[in-house]
Order: C-alpha cells, then structure tokens, then sequence
C-alpha cells in the first residue's frame, strides 16, 4: 500500500489532533460543581414540607434509590428491587429485593428496613417484611404500583438517630441546608461506582449568578431559564433540554360558586393568548398547554384547545349579568411571573373581565408553577392533582381513556386553567461528558464524567 | 405467601431480565439481513387497533352516513398512514358505516393519529348534531425504531455484524470449529452460540458470579486456549472454562493480568479491579521495560528484530515502547480504544484507532506506524454509536468492535478486517 495514496486521509487525522476534544473513554475521577436557584433545606425525600421542585428529585436521585425505577419510555425495571409480582386483583404485591446491597452508613438493606421506609411515606398502604420480599397491600386494585414506587417520596431511607442514610451512588459529605451540599461518590454503590469522584452543589443561585459563575469557571453546570434557553442555544453555548415538563397554569383558590362564575372562567380561559406568551414572553421555551398533562405524556393532550377565541370568550361574557372582579397573584420572586401575569390581566380585559395582579399572598386565583414529577402518566396526574389541590381520583386507570376521563375531570371543575408547559434547561462545560438531561428533567450523573482539561 | 406465590400474576416482563428464546431470532434475523444487505422494514399489524377503533366509533355513530377525516401527528410514517386509513374504512363500512360528504352527513368524525412515550394512541373525536363531541380511543404499543441501513461503501476496513444485544457486550470471540461457535462475554454471563442453518443459535448461557459490584464503563475480554475453551477476564474477576464438557465455568475473585494484543503477544497487564483502565503495570514486561503509564488500550506491530507496542494511555497520549525507548507519541487525536491487525497489506500490520470527536457516531481508522509517526492508512470505519469495546481477536487477522447504537441503545458487535489494494 502506498502511503502517498492518502493524503487527504494524513491531513484529516492532523486536524483530529489540532480541533477535538477529548472524546475518549470515560475518566475516573474530578469533583462536578452545579449552582442552581431552589434551596431546599431538607434532605429527607419524605419530607412533604419541601416544594416540589425539579431539583429537589434531582438531588434525591443522588443519594437515594427507589425500589423501581422508569426508563425512557416511562416503564418500571428493576432497581433496588430485583423482581416483582402481583396477585390477582393487583392489591397485594410482593417484591423481591436485590440482594448484597448497603446503606451509606454500611448497615445492609433488609427487608425490615424497606418496609419500614414505605409504612413512613404511605400510612394508608400495610406493608410488612417476608423473608427477603417486601409485600405490600392497598385498598383497592394498584396495577401501577411499580410506577408509583418510582416516585421520589418512595426512595428507600434509613432512619436512625435523627440521621437518614440511602442507598444511592453518593454519600452527603458536607451539608449546609438551603446553601451547599457536597456529595462523595461511593465505591461500594450496587450500580457501578460513578465516575466522578465528588459533586458540590451551590444554592440560592439566580440565573444571573450562575451565568456568572459558568463564565469565571466556577460552575460547570447551571440552570437556565426557558426564556433564555434558545438564545444561549444561538450564542453556540452547550443548553441541554429536557420535553416540556413544567405546567404553568392558573388556580383559584376555591370551586366554582355559581353557573355564572363557572361561565366566567370559561371566558377567561377563551381569552388567554398562550401562544403570546409562548413566543414573546417565553421565547419558545415551552408549548401552550389546554391540558394538564403535555401531548408527547398522553397522546390525547391535542384534545384540550390551548388557542385564543376571544370573540367566544366576549360572547360567554355578554350572557354573564353579573361579574367579579379578580386578582391574580403571582410569585414576586420570579419575575418571569409578573410579565405572564399582566399579560393575562390584558387578555382578561380584552374579553371584557375585570382583573387586578397583586403579589400579596391572597388572590382569587394564583399563577403557580408546578413540575411533573413522573414520566408515568397516571402517577404525573396524580400528584400534579395533589399539588394543585385537586380531588385525586381514587379508581385505577387501566386505559388511556380512562386517564383521559379523569383529566377531562379535574379540567371540569374549573379549579385550573392551564396555561404552557415548560422546559427545563441546563448550560453545560465542555468539559462535562456524557450529560444528559431526561425527558422528564431528571439528571443521569452516573454516566457523566469530567474531562481532564478545556478543549 | 405460598397461595399468594401460586396464584401470582407475574407483570410484563421486566427489560433487564432477558428471555433467552426472544432473544435469538431478532439478532439472528438482523445478522442475516446486514449480510444480504437487505432493506430492513419493520412492518406493523395494525389490523387490531383498526377493529377496536372502528368498533367504538360505530358504538357512537351506529350504521349510517358519516364524513370521516383523518389526521396524523405521530411519527407513523405516510404509506403507513395510508394503509391504516384503508384499513378503519374497510373496518367501519363493514360495520354499516357509509361515507359522504360533511355536508350529508349524520355524524363527523376526526381521526388523529397521534402517540406517547409508549404507545400510538388514535383519537376519534365524534360529532352528531348539536351535542357536545364524543371522544373514543385506542393505543397500541408503539415499534422500536426501525435500524438504519447503510449503503455500502468501499472501505478497506470490513464490518461484519456479529451479535445485537440489549445487554452490554464485553467481548467476542470466534471460534474455528464445525459447525462454527462464537463465544459472547456479558457483564453477567458467556453465552455461547453456534452456527446452524444459516444462523447463530444459542447452546449456552453461563452466569458469571461476582461478589463485588461491578465498575461502571465495564469491560471485560475473552482468550481462547488450547487445553480448555476460554478463559475469560473481567475487573477483578477471572473465569476458566471447563476442558471437558459439560461445559461449565469456575469464576473467582483475582487481580491476575489481561492477554494484551494477540494469542502469539506473550504480554500481559494488570487491570484496575475498580475501574476501567491497566494499571501500567506489564507483565512480563517488554525486554526490560515492566511499566507504562496507566493506559486503557494496547496495540502490538512486529518489527523485524523486535515488537513496538503502542499504549493508549488514560492521560489522552501514545506510548510507543520497543523494549528499550518509551516514545511520547503527544496527542493525535485518537481515542481511548485501540488494536493491533495483521493484515499482510502495506506494512503488514496496522493499528485500528477510534476517534476522538464527540459525535453521535464513532469510527475506527487503520493507522501505520513506519518511523514512529502514525500515517491514515484507511477511511474511517463508521458506527452508529459509540465505541465501547476495541479488542484485537486470538489470531491477530481481525478485531471486535462493539458498539452501543446511539438510536436503539443496543450493543452491536462486529468482527473488523482489513483488505488490501482498495
């Protein structure tokens, strides 16, 4: 073979050398720094006082680990747990447990020690140890109970002494609630040791300090806001996104009182312009929503309208005698809130409804943000209903059309007007490899690993 | 618990836990599509949503004059789209469905094709009269994306699929036999395969015991020996096949080091039991030289007089030893995987390198070494994926490569040959 034959071939093997980056087999080692905005206080996945933020999962994920977990495409596969099988009727369920596996502390996973997990976070579920199987029984058919194990409140803890231990691929080295958090990776992790050696998570962060800090070098990892997403993006920074995952949506703080109230919420939903607030306001960073749960979640979301009819939403007011005159309260710590807000007090106005936008802590109806917390659609609705204030139906859904049914429900009772999903989005270093951002927002840190130097 | 074990209804099967006897026909038939290099077409049944679609809308209409359209937002591609529409309008006619214009119409009905994370769910959206729309539906579990077929090429690199698994593969090896047997190592077993009317069927599968849990990026490789079938090396683990059948396998803990390069190298290395590299430690070293940096991948060229080795190190560089030298090749931008093939063309032997630019996709390029400078010798070689195993095969002629495919997550394992004069 002749090498002159292969000029070409030379030259681009040359230019490998000047302009790649270090794309090679993972490396071991390195410490990740993440800033981000919520600051949660707890550590303690149990803890229903905590808000449901996106981060707080995140950080569960880190340190915990829940029986089942869901993959990609939303379905459960073994995680703690190596197995699991129902009996008829799907109400009492048995689970075996992977076996060899500690705590951070050392002490092993028993049976004893999962059931006592479980009881804390589902009072009204009887759950006892057999042998090496969890079992677990509810009131009524579960056939989505693997699912619902996926569910961070559901990650297995270890309580003792005031001090809680999990099962997760990092240990908590230093904790500093609500600032800092420093986690170890452990050796001894079931999974597979990370390939990072530590992460340091710094909170209380705005966007603009965490911008700040990514540009002195400070974070390799940082939150940005929707709004933002695609301009980064254009600016060549490295934006990760995940499906729009986040509802915003509008809550009165009580039900319908009449037929012309019911009527009047009807108008103000007409009215709403969320595709304005899509492209302006957001910049395209979400999808206007007429339901609860997104399209690519449930396939029927198309369903629920998200478009403007404000000649409807006129005509709806014209057959109200009686109007009221609502406030809107908004989150004044998000100034993204303030500008959605006063878009939807024109909108309200166009249609020929009275409203006034107030950052005090009562309102007639809120402007709230809340994440889905599962790519498990039934489990999604469920605690977005919870977390709304919504009445959770209590029957198990067997088909899509009965979680239609059930969202067409909670849609009915007027208490919501959804408004957009969002995407959650995150800016990372070049020299964080592997990172991926789920559908669903959650972080897979066990894969990512840190190059030893900036291309 | 016994009545409960009894009577248990088991849920779907769980991904992880593999069926043996699925698992064979799917890699078996696409190993035989790539070698005729046939389009590969994932046809779906789509006759039994079409009948339960058409049975609830009929339930809603009831026989009569209906206008029908049909809209698709799924990822189902047109000629599919148009067969489906074929197949509700056979469904429904045959329920006494008759189709006119909007306008003469007793009912409408919409029809969207649309999807989630796991199923294609088609909506019927049912108009009559002045009443408020009646919604039915149904959802069908959605295909696995259909594989990628790629042209041919001439490259002088050849790749020949061997195995796809859902399950990493560590290692592969081929073994010379009648009827040929090929050996697959796992993270949690070696299957062994044969070659039977056409197709790879498996005769074996034994699980691997492990107390320690395994490190991440694992890796593993297998050496055919001549007094037993295979031994085969994991991080701290070691595992001997059986010399009789039948065959069985005996693993246990150990730090001993891995073959490096070929069966006729007569090198080995001390692997990080923790985690994915050697350590640099050689044994028996080459001539006197007993350690390199600590180096994930090691390729061998004979000299004349003497063997250069060339070691990837962790550290992104060459090393080129020669029993006497150690030669900071510095950075050529190759990747962390590489192997040596004794090819008989060009110089005699080349050195297969992955790249190291971050894409979706991989390729390994044949390298020659003619006075310690690395010269292409071959167009890149592409993947459809990362590249998570690079090891030279027990005869040196060829090597495995496996790699994840970025778009279905499974592991495809090949066999790499160089060819001349191309």
């Amino acid at each position: 073979m002749r090498l002159t034959g292969f000029p070409l071939l030379v030259a681009s093997s040359l230019l490998w050398a000047a302009g790649s980056s270090a794309a090679t087999r993972p490396h071991y080692g390195g410490t990740l720094h993440v800033q981000m905005r919520a600051a949660p206080t707890s550590l303690d996945p149990s803890d229903s006082n905590q808000p449901g933020w996106f981060e707080s999962r995140n950080l569960f994920s880190l340190m915990f680990d829940t029986l089942v977990s869901l993959d990609e495409q939303g379905k459960p596969e073994p995680a703690l747990a190596s197995s699991w099988l129902a009996e008829p009727g799907n109400q009492r369920w048995q689970i075996l447990l992977r076996r060899g596996i500690t705590f951070q502390d050392g002490a092993p996973v028993t049976s004893d020690a999962v059931a006592a997990s479980l009881r804390r976070t589902n009072p009204t579920w009887k759950v006892f140890s057999e042998g090496e199987a969890v079992i677990i029984e509810r009131d009524s058919a579960a056939p989505n109970l693997p699912a619902e194990l996926t569910l961070p409140r559901n990650s297995i803890v270890k309580r003792e002494g005031g001090k809680i231990s999990g099962t997760g691929p990092f240990a908590v080295f230093q904790w500093d609630p609500g600032k800092r958090l420093s986690l170890a990776a452990r050796d001894d992790y079931w999974d597979g040791r990370a390939f990072l050696d530590a992460i340091e998570i710094e909170m209380r962060k705005s966007f603009r300090e965490q911008m700040i800090s990514f540009d002195l070098g400070k974070a390799q990892v940082i939150e940005v806001a929707p709004e933002q997403a695609h301009r980064s993006g254009a600016e060549g920074r490295h934006v990760e996104s995940s499906a729009p995952v986040e509802l915003i949506a509008l809550v009165f703080s009580h039900d319908s009182q009449s037929p012309e109230d019911g009527r009047q919420r009807q108008a103000l939903a007409l009215s709403i312009d969320r595709e304005l607030l899509n492209t302006v306001v957001l910049q395209s960073g979400g999808e206007p929503a007429g339901g609860l749960l997104p399209n690519w979640m449930t396939g029927y979301g198309f369903l629920f309208p998200a478009s403007i009819d404000l000649p409807l939403a006129r005509q709806v007011r014209s057959e109200i005698p009686h109007t009221t005159s609502w406030t809107l309260g908004y989150d004044p710590a998000d100034p993204t809130a303030r500008v959605i807000a006063e878009r939807i007090a024109l909108n309200a106005r166009d249609a020929g409804l009275g409203m006034q936008i107030t950052n005090a802590s009562s309102a007639d109806l809120r402007l709230v943000r809340i994440p889905l917390i599962s790519l498990d659609a039934q489990n999604a609705l469920g605690e977005l209903a919870a977390g709304l204030g919504l009445p959770q139906s209590k029957s198990a859904f067997s088909s899509v059309d009965d979680l239609y049914s059930a969202e067409s429900k909670l849609l009915q009772s007027q208490r919501v007007i959804p408004l957009l999903h969002l995407r959650t989005a995150y800016e990372v270093s070049n020299m964080v490899k592997n990172w991926r951002t789920a559908r669903d927002g959650s972080w897979r840190l066990l894969n990512v690993w840190l190059a030893a130097e900036k291309p | 618990m016994r009545s409960a074990n009894v009577n248990a209804v088991y849920n779907a099967r769980i991904p992880h836990m593999r069926a043996p006897s699925s698992r064979f026909p799917r890699a078996a038939c696409l190993f035989v599509l790539m070698l005729m290099r046939a389009p590969m077409i994932l046809a779906s049944d789509w006759r039994p949503p079409e009948e339960q679609l058409a049975r609830k809308i009929a339930a809603a209409t009831g026989p009569g004059a209906v206008a029908l359209d049909l809209v698709n937002r799924s990822s189902v591609n047109r000629p599919d789209v148009e067969e489906i529409r074929r197949g509700l309008l056979t469904e429904l006619a045959a329920l006494g469905v008759r189709f006119v214009n909007a306008d003469q119409a007793a009912a409408t009905v919409q029809i969207t094709l649309s999807e989630n994370l796991q199923n294609y769910v088609w909506v019927a959206e049912i108009h009559q009269g002045n009443n408020d729309a009646s919604v039915v539906m149904v959802a069908t579990p959605r295909s696995s994306p259909a594989a990628i077929e790629h042209p041919a090429s001439a490259l002088v690199i050849h790749k020949t699929l061997l195995w796809i698994d859902e399950s990493r593969i560590l290692d592969v090896a081929l073994v010379n036999s009648s009827p040929q047997h090929m050996i697959v190592l796992e993270p949690e077993s070696v299957v062994l395969f044969k070659f039977q009317d056409g197709r790879w069927q498996q005769e074996e599968s034994l699980p691997l015991s492990h107390s320690r849990p395994r490190p991440r990026d694992l890796r593993g490789r297998l050496a055919l020996r001549k007094d037993h079938l295979f031994d085969a090396y994991l991080p701290g683990t070691f595992c001997r096949s059986t010399p009789t059948a039948p065959l069985a396998i005996n693993c246990y803990e150990s730090d001993d080091p891995w073959p490096l390069g070929t069966d006729q190298s007569g090198l080995s290395a001390f692997f990080t039991p923790t985690r994915n590299f050697f350590t640099g430690a050689l044994s028996p070293g080459i001539e006197k030289q007993t350690t390199v940096k600590a180096f994930y991948s090691a390729a061998v060229l004979p000299r004349d007089k003497y063997k250069l080795w060339i070691f990837a190190t962790v550290d992104g560089q060459v090393h080129l030893l020669d029993g006497v030298t150690d030669q900071t090749g510095g950075k050529l931008g190759w990747g962390s995987d590489i192997a040596s093939v004794r090819s008989g063309c060009g110089l005699g032997g080349q050195v297969l390198v992955t790249s190291n630019i971050d894409n979706a996709s991989e390729t390994v390029t044949a390298f020659e070494i003619a006075d310690r400078e690395p010269v292409a010798v071959s167009q890149p070689a592409e993947f459809s994926g990362s590249i998570t195993a690079l090891w030279a095969d027990s005869d040196g002629t060829g090597a495995i490569a496996v790699s994840q495919n970025s778009e279905t997550g499974r592991y495809e394992a090949y066999r790499l040959s160089i060819t001349c004069g191309q």
